[in-house]
């Protein structure tokens, strides 16, 4: 098993290095927006004084550090999968003897992921520096907690995104599906701003969604904002939910590959 | 006269290719309006946190927001689908039939793909700026109007200029085939006011992609913020940008000798 994924990795992280011009490009655009954010909020901030106890350096930090968690837990599953689908180049991958999403797709995810994450290191030197912000709420316990945390959220959104990848075995449309999907991220993970500035309703669905998990809740535990019980319940809808999104995408995956009749087939 | 023909057989084509994607399109309109009211709510709670933002009201930034939507409208409807057709044009040769045909080149490169459905974001993106400019209550007058309206196609036509200038960069580096993704990573910067992004970012956004140009500058027009000189060297920027871009677009095709020899 250990060298069928060294293999797996070697093809993978050569494949995602053919391409590194365009993962710039990727990591430039993705990198906008979470800049524009926090760039209105601390002007928001800096204009009066403090939002709802939010001082333009909890901004800062905040938008700074989901940086990097975004990187962490996010997925392309469905740009590098859902093609295989449709045009019936995953036939090749079915008759081998390893599941096709659970090794050769996660570890080409992995595999961008470190790429992505070279290239964001001297980004985010730069934006330290043009920021300056005051990380001295930071502590090595609190980083030592979310690395796990993020890696299991990374998973569950993995899964789900995986699940949703799969749809298309029925359907043509699995991009628009993942459009509705990436939207509930948007809304519910604190993605746009930290959780406690959302209207209140979006606030206690989001607390019952796994979407916090993603980014909201790595990033106070970075920044050490949570107390222990907040620590322990976050780790416990961690694993509630990876459980839950692994028997989704389980059952979504066994249903699909019975369905699948390649084309040409 | 010639041109008006040619671009109303492009529309036609277009039409008719759409027509045959009808489940997509409802789809599509759908997560459009999704993303709409997305735009409203995140508008809703910067607004529920505080007065104004950069000197603007909500009904400002709702203006803001239809001008934006001008903007993005001309990147995905005719942007997107023409850089993908042309990138392909270079890469297998077929630009080879473009430059035969008895048009304009740049022309043929700009209009041959119009996402036609998109045509409806734009009555959404002026009935937005209406609504917006009624909710500030600011007072707005006829030359004001001309002005924006000016300053907007201006705008528009920079980003335009930009376009043509990064695809043509593609006769000289066959390879440069993400060339427009920097334009759209940047284009999201147009939601907000400049004024408020830290000076690094503002001039990124004003000089070098200058989204800037075409979203907020055209709306302090609306708002009479800005004096006679200002319109008059905003206005100048678009015309100079459409020549330059108009000589790198000939000068490129120049270079430019086909996929196979």
């Amino acid at each position: 098993m250990f060298l069928i994924f060294k293999r797996l990795w070697q093809v993978n992280w050569a494949e995602q290095w053919q391409y590194r011009a365009n993962l710039l490009m990727y990591l430039l655009y993705w990198l906008v927006s979470p800049i524009i954010y926090l760039a209105v909020w601390t002007s928001i901030a800096t204009a009066n004084g403090d939002v709802n106890g939010f001082t333009a350096n909890d901004f800062v930090t905040y938008y700074m550090v989901l940086l990097i968690c975004d990187q962490v837990t996010s997925n392309i599953v469905i740009h590098t999968f859902g093609y295989k689908i449709q045009d019936g180049s995953l036939s090749g991958e079915l008759i081998r003897p390893i599941h096709p999403m659970l090794t050769n797709a996660l570890v080409n995810n992995v595999a961008f992921k470190i790429l992505t994450m070279i290239g964001l290191t001297p980004i985010w030197i730069i934006l330290f520096f043009l920021f300056k912000p005051d990380f001295s709420s930071v502590t090595l316990t609190g980083i030592l907690l979310a690395i796990p945390a993020m890696m299991l959220a990374f998973l569950i959104g993995y899964f789900q995104s995986a699940a949703i990848t799969a749809l298309a075995f029925w359907t043509t449309r699995v991009y628009s599906i993942h459009e509705f999907y990436f939207a509930l991220i948007l809304l519910f993970s604190g993605q746009f701003v930290p959780l406690p500035l959302m209207p209140q309703l979006i606030q206690d669905i989001a607390q019952y969604l796994p979407f916090q998990l993603l980014l909201y809740y790595p990033i106070q535990l970075i920044l050490g904002n949570l107390s222990t019980e907040q620590i322990i319940h976050g780790y416990m809808m961690t694993g509630v939910w990876l459980v839950i999104s692994w028997s989704i995408f389980n059952w979504v995956w066994r249903k699909g590959v019975k369905k699948y009749s390649a084309v040409g087939a | 006269m010639h041109t008006l023909k040619l671009l109303s057989a492009f529309l036609k084509m277009n039409i008719q290719m759409s027509l045959a994607y009808r489940a997509d399109t409802i789809v599509n309109i759908l997560l459009n309006l999704m993303w709409l009211g997305w735009e409203l709510l995140s508008l809703n709670i910067i607004f529920s946190n505080t007065q104004t933002l950069g000197g603007w009201g909500i009904g400002e930034l709702i203006a803001l927001l239809g001008v934006f939507r001008l903007v993005n409208t001309l990147m995905i409807a005719l942007i997107w689908p023409n850089t993908e057709k042309f990138n392909q044009s270079i890469r297998d040769g077929s630009m080879d039939y473009t430059i035969l045909q008895p048009a304009n080149s740049m022309f043929l490169v700009t209009f041959s793909r119009i996402t036609v459905w998109r045509f409806w974001d734009l009555i959404l993106a002026i009935i937005l700026i209406v609504i917006g400019i009624n909710m500030s209550g600011d007072l707005i007058t006829a030359p004001q109007i001309l002005t924006f309206i000016l300053l907007a196609l201006s705008g528009i036509i920079v980003i335009y200029s930009l376009w043509i200038v990064l695809i043509a960069l593609t006769f000289w580096f066959t390879k440069f085939d993400n060339n427009v993704t920097i334009l759209q990573a940047l284009l999201d910067a147009g939601r907000y006011p400049a004024t408020v992004y830290p000076v690094w970012l503002r001039v990124i956004v004003t000089f070098i992609i200058p989204i800037a140009v075409a979203t907020t500058i055209p709306l302090q027009a609306l708002r009479g913020e800005l004096d006679f000189n200002q319109v008059l060297i905003f206005f100048f920027i678009g015309v100079a940008s459409f020549i330059i871009a108009s000589r790198v677009w000939k000068s490129g095709l120049k270079r430019y000798s086909g996929a196979s020899s």
